[in-house]
């Protein structure tokens, strides 16, 4: 008996190595090695050696790339609740209410599409020649073409746009779960419909606002092809900047240490958001089977 | 819903799901529209109908050779994530011990690294064993990418069929590679192929991993529609971008009629 159960174990251990071992080394290895590169004094991309802090130092010192960092979690912020005040009716909807199964389709084809093929769609619209252009002009609301393209306001449409099917997709998890026993209950005891979606609805969905939220932000805090394509050099977000050190300037050091904070601030503030969505959770989790 | 009490109410609440659901669409259709408009610049309303772009985008040795190279890749990726992950899914699924759950975590992780972090590590790693960019760096970054879906999908499979069938053939003496090829591959098929197809949908559509991965001399489409957005707004590039968006679409449906679509995500 004793050794069939350490047989059971053996053979579970055996099903999940090759999955965590590799997932462990590809992960680990690579932000390990980027860790020793920032760590470099050099500030180019070869004949490196030695120790030092000097570019952690220079990316939580320098004006120019604080205010980047500041800036970017701002917006990721205010994409975040973009897409979470957007995101949340829409799927409370498209898991209770009609024509769902198209809805779901409409929700996950942007997702699966490429995000060049989104980029695209949105220059060929915003442009100089594009589709808004066209309809502004043809109704004379606009004597010439405008640019809408290389602005903030239309780097953060395209990033809420980009990454509304997250939200979506994330809120519709746990309303799925929500038994509509509870608010016909809360319904027979007279609360009116807004007081059962703020009562009853919103906390037990909290925990799929707060899961959505989080990828939400932390792919707004490291996009940088949105940025690039559509903002131009117009908006410095900060994973632009990243993406300059590494590719551009060739400074690999100070390009891996302004990556490793990108990386610290994003786990950081999804750390946050957790300990945000936690506490009324657990109070309603016995509820929501 | 909460707050159809009024018909006024209800009217604005359909307008409003209709406005998000027409924007969320309106990239793909303006690409497909520009696509089939003979005007060599973007014009609106278009000026007739051709499949010229289309015979031209076939004639692009960039883009059919870019095309086969993130077929290659993302038939790889997923045929990784899928040896790798169906045993780990299983695993996770039927094993369930609360020490188990780092190693979930630890297996989703991939969805929340942020992709210039993990594809910077990944190509500094790369020159630093001496792979350099590549088909075999890409495939180690879209395995990891692709292993999170591969493995939440069939944990869910996983968690509606029932083990009964499984201590059934064990106790009729079945070995174990037995009960996995006669008994619970048999059974999970469907969630297999949706696992295995929004494996490849992934891995074929990555472009923020891959712009560091791909060598010079031959990039994913991704990044060669990536680079052509950067210099041109050639309709060719339409044409392409339309046959991505009717791809992944039909991919998307076969999904939805093998398997409850909502269910996966």
């Amino acid at each position: 008996m004793k050794r069939l159960a350490w047989s059971r174990e053996v053979y579970f251990a055996g099903l999940l190595s090759p999955a965590v071992l590799s997932v462990l080394l590809i992960l680990s290895l690579p932000i390990a090695w980027l860790v020793r590169i920032s760590l470099y004094p050099q500030d180019q991309s070869y004949d490196l050696s030695g120790w030092s802090a000097v570019h952690y130092i220079k990316a939580l010192t320098d004006d120019l790339y604080l205010e980047s960092l500041a800036r970017t979690t701002l917006y990721s912020l205010i994409v975040t609740l973009g897409t979470a005040i957007i995101g949340f009716p829409l799927g409370y909807a498209a898991t209770r209410g009609r024509f769902r199964r198209w809805k779901i389709f409409f929700i996950v084809l942007p997702l699966t599409l490429s995000l060049i093929v989104n980029i695209f769609g949105w220059i060929m619209i915003l442009g100089q020649n594009g589709l808004l252009n066209s309809v502004l002009l043809g109704l004379h609301l606009l004597d010439r073409p405008r640019q809408f393209l290389f602005g903030v306001g239309t780097i953060l449409l395209v990033l809420g746009h980009t990454y509304l099917p997250f939200q979506i997709l994330s809120v519709m998890s746990v309303v799925a779960q929500i038994d509509p026993m509870l608010e016909e209950a809360s319904a027979s005891l007279r609360g009116n419909r807004w007081v059962t979606f703020r009562r009853v609805i919103i906390p037990l969905a909290r925990s799929g606002i707060v899961a959505g939220s989080t990828i939400v932000f932390i792919l707004t805090m490291s996009a940088f092809i949105i940025p690039q394509l559509i903002g131009g050099a117009s908006v410095q977000m900060y994973a632009v900047l990243v993406f300059q050190q590494m590719m551009t300037v060739l400074n690999w050091p100070f390009g891996a240490s302004l990556s490793l904070v990108l990386l610290a601030v994003a786990l950081a503030f999804a750390a946050l958001f957790r300990i945000a969505g936690r506490t009324p959770e657990e109070q309603t989790g016995a509820v929501a089977k | 819903m909460p707050w159809q009490n009024s018909r006024l109410s209800l009217l604005g609440w359909a307008l409003f799901q209709l406005a998000a659901y027409s924007v969320l669409a309106l990239p793909s259709l303006v690409i497909i529209g520009a696509s089939l408009n003979p005007a060599s610049t973007f014009s609106f309303p278009p000026r007739g109908l051709t499949l010229a772009w289309y015979v031209k985008a076939m004639e692009t040795p960039a883009f059919t050779d870019s095309f086969l190279l993130s077929v290659e890749l993302a038939c790889l990726a997923t045929a990784l994530s899928l040896l790798t992950g169906t045993p780990a899914a299983y695993a996770l699924q039927r094993y369930r011990l609360p020490a188990l759950q780092p190693l979930h975590s630890l297996l989703l992780s991939p969805i929340v690294i942020p992709a210039i972090v993990l594809g910077i590590g990944l190509l500094m790693f790369a020159n630093l064993i001496g792979i350099g960019q590549g088909l075999a760096a890409l495939l180690l970054g879209h395995f990891v990418l692709t292993l999170p879906y591969v493995v939440r999908t069939l944990i869910s499979s996983f968690s509606l069929f029932d083990v009964v069938l499984e201590e059934a053939a064990q106790s009729l003496r079945a070995s174990r590679p037995v009960v996995w090829f006669r008994v619970i591959l048999p059974n999970i098929i469907p969630g297999l192929l949706s696992a295995a197809i929004f494996a490849f949908v992934t891995s074929f559509g990555n472009v923020a991993l891959s712009i560091f991965l791909v060598s010079g001399s031959a990039a994913t489409l991704p990044v060669q529609m990536f680079a052509a957005v950067e210099h041109s707004s050639d309709p060719t590039l339409a044409a392409v971008a339309t046959l991505v968006i009717l791809v992944t679409g039909a991919i998307v449906l076969c999904i939805d009629r093998l398997a409850n679509l909502q269910r996966l995500i």
